[in-house]
């Protein structure tokens, strides 16, 4: 089952940043890879919905960049700035209350591993 | 897998500032991600053309410059300051009526002595006048339905606030 992207819209920034604090840095197809093997190909994030989603945090200082030369390819790599790892924490933590708030609204019972 | 060739990928670079993308960063991620999709699926270099015009639908829903538009837009969204009815009241007050307070206020600290605390109608006649700009303002605001407020884009808002002016000074 894949998930629809109105789900995933909110949720982007987040998982990019979470992602960044586990790996010193990553590139674009690198972090859609990523996700995809942690979910088990349940989110897919979408190259449309990704880079704009770099963009944004790259322009409100949340990650800083490094290119790399790969013939006439430049990669870039993201790695999350100092502000960057302050707001992963809060995302993260922020995302969690939600997720278990909306537990308890649907009334839902979670799967324990 | 094979490995693209400088022509291949001055193509597609090419292609894709055709089609819209200016962002340098944006290009560059682009450009990178395509270039790995098509390494991944090419197996002969005859078919460059073919996978290319496959993996580029995968990009977009309409238009690939749409990643370039979310991506402006995700940047001008947190930046955006969209005041709320009270702040855009307060300030509205302070920029039209202040300087009207303040002047009846200094007049009457400098004829304090002379006339004790009255304040003659050509004074304070310009104060009413132009307090009623933001009161209609207010009024306005006040009655635009609550589910269209956000919907009202700031500028939007001012030019609301305006209309009621330009009616009182048309009617005058």
């Amino acid at each position: 089952m894949n998930f629809p992207t109105e789900l995933l819209k909110g949720t982007l920034k987040t998982i990019v940043l979470n992602l960044l604090t586990k790996h010193k840095s990553m590139y674009g197809y690198e972090i859609t890879q990523k996700v995809k093997e942690l979910t088990n190909n349940k989110i897919q994030i979408t190259e449309g919905a990704l880079y704009p989603t770099l963009h944004a945090l790259e322009a409100d200082g949340l990650v800083t960049t490094e290119t790399e030369y790969i013939g006439k390819r430049v990669r870039k790599y993201y790695s999350l700035s100092p502000s960057g790892k302050a707001t992963a924490k809060v995302k993260v933590k922020e995302l969690a209350e939600f997720m278990d708030t909306l537990i308890s609204l649907l009334n839902i019972k979670t799967k324990i591993a | 897998m094979h490995c693209l060739s400088d022509e291949q990928i001055d193509f597609i670079a090419m292609d894709i500032r055709r089609r819209g993308i200016h962002l340098p960063g944006l290009q560059e991620n682009l450009l990178d991600h395509i270039c790995i999709l098509i390494e991944q699926k090419l197996d002969k270099p005859e078919e460059f053309e073919t996978v290319y015009a496959a993996v580029i639908k995968t990009f977009y829903c309409s238009e690939l410059k749409e990643i370039e538009e979310e991506a402006l837009f995700l940047v001008q969204y947190g930046r955006h300051w969209v005041l709320g009815r009270g702040p855009f009241f307060t300030i509205l007050f302070v920029i039209f009526i202040g300087p009207f307070i303040a002047y009846d206020a200094l007049w009457l600290i400098n004829s304090y002595a002379e006339y004790g605390l009255y304040l003659p109608r050509k004074v304070w006649g310009a104060s009413f006048v132009y307090s009623l700009f933001p009161l209609l303002t207010l009024l306005v605001l006040l009655f635009t339905p609550e589910r269209l407020d956000p919907l009202i884009p700031r500028k939007s808002k001012i030019l609301i606030g305006i209309r009621p002016l330009i009616k009182i000074v048309r009617v005058a």
